[in-house]
């Protein structure tokens, strides 16, 4: 059955937008577990604590797929979005949100730059002399991440694909 | 209830042999510090390795401008492969280097260049913030 162009831009939309959730939550739980490390709790413990219990390194490996897959597809919608999202936006004037679209295209780029580094400092993470390295690199693209969702996400109300 | 003994953060040494490599520690090291830097540079000098002009799927090396009746010309796919090429080749070369001078690279640099990187790049979209 065949799609419309609409349709079709859409679905990659949302592709785009779930798999920046899974990262988001990854990065989340990740970036949490080095700022607030649990120690070895021996009863249950509440969400906060079973939020920040995991095994960061598990996440590392996932999370340097889920930016990379996130990336690809955000750059592919791009080329649309350059032509008929991005001079509507520019045509109403809405200046500092194009503005906040750029920098994240550049912040994008930047976190998927810092992966081979971050996906090293993980896989080493018994190793203590790295231990600052990699909890400043894990919290710095969860912060990227949470900015680069949010005004996609913003973006994507003043503007989104079929409006 | 909680005890003393930190459990988390603190993983297991990883079985992968490139986790375990010296060189791809180097490689890793020199391309997370030179990537930031270079992406700075292609956005501040302009240098893509291709433009890419998406109302006609057209794709010219280096840099191009927008033709008019062509639509608008896109440089940020160009830039990244840039970045990408000369980064890796710059932690290829790194490689070679002997370890005494790979061990001294400040793995600081590796976080802190992203991130002052950032602020290079609100600045280069100045036009966007300040336009009426």
């Amino acid at each position: 059955m065949p799609i419309s162009v609409n349709t079709f831009w859409t679905i990659l939309l949302i592709i785009h937008g779930l798999l920046a959730v899974a990262l988001l939550g990854a990065l989340t739980h990740q970036a949490v577990s080095v700022l607030m490390p649990v120690r070895q709790a021996v009863g249950p413990g509440g969400f906060v604590t079973r939020f920040r219990a995991v095994n960061g390194a598990g996440y590392a490996t996932a999370i340097c797929v889920l930016w990379v897959l996130t990336f690809i597809m955000g750059a592919w919608i791009y080329t649309k979005y350059r032509i008929y999202v991005r001079i509507p936006i520019e045509q109403a004037g809405y200046w500092k949100t194009q503005g906040f679209f750029d920098l994240k295209e550049h912040v994008a780029t930047l976190g998927l730059l810092t992966l081979p580094a971050y996906w090293y400092l993980w896989k080493n993470a018994q190793k203590a002399e790295y231990d600052g390295a990699r909890k400043a690199l894990t919290v710095l693209i969860a912060a990227m991440c949470w900015f680069l969702f949010l005004v996609g996400h913003v973006l994507n109300n003043v503007r989104g694909f079929g409006s | 209830m909680i005890t003393t003994t930190a459990t988390t953060g603190r993983a297991r040494p990883s079985t992968s042999s490139l986790a375990a490599s010296a060189k791809f520690k180097t490689f890793v090291v020199a391309f997370g510090i030179s990537a930031p830097v270079m992406y700075a540079i292609c956005v501040l000098w302009n240098l893509p390795l291709f433009t890419f002009h998406p109302a006609t799927n057209r794709i010219a090396w280096g840099w191009e401008a927008a033709r008019s009746g062509e639509g608008p010309a896109m440089y940020w796919y160009g830039w990244t492969a840039t970045v990408i090429i000369v980064a890796a080749t710059l932690g290829l070369i790194a490689t070679t280097l002997p370890q005494s001078i790979t061990r001294k690279i400040p793995l600081v640099l590796v976080w802190l260049l992203p991130l002052l990187a950032i602020p290079i790049m609100i600045y280069t979209l100045m036009p966007f913030w300040t336009h009426p």
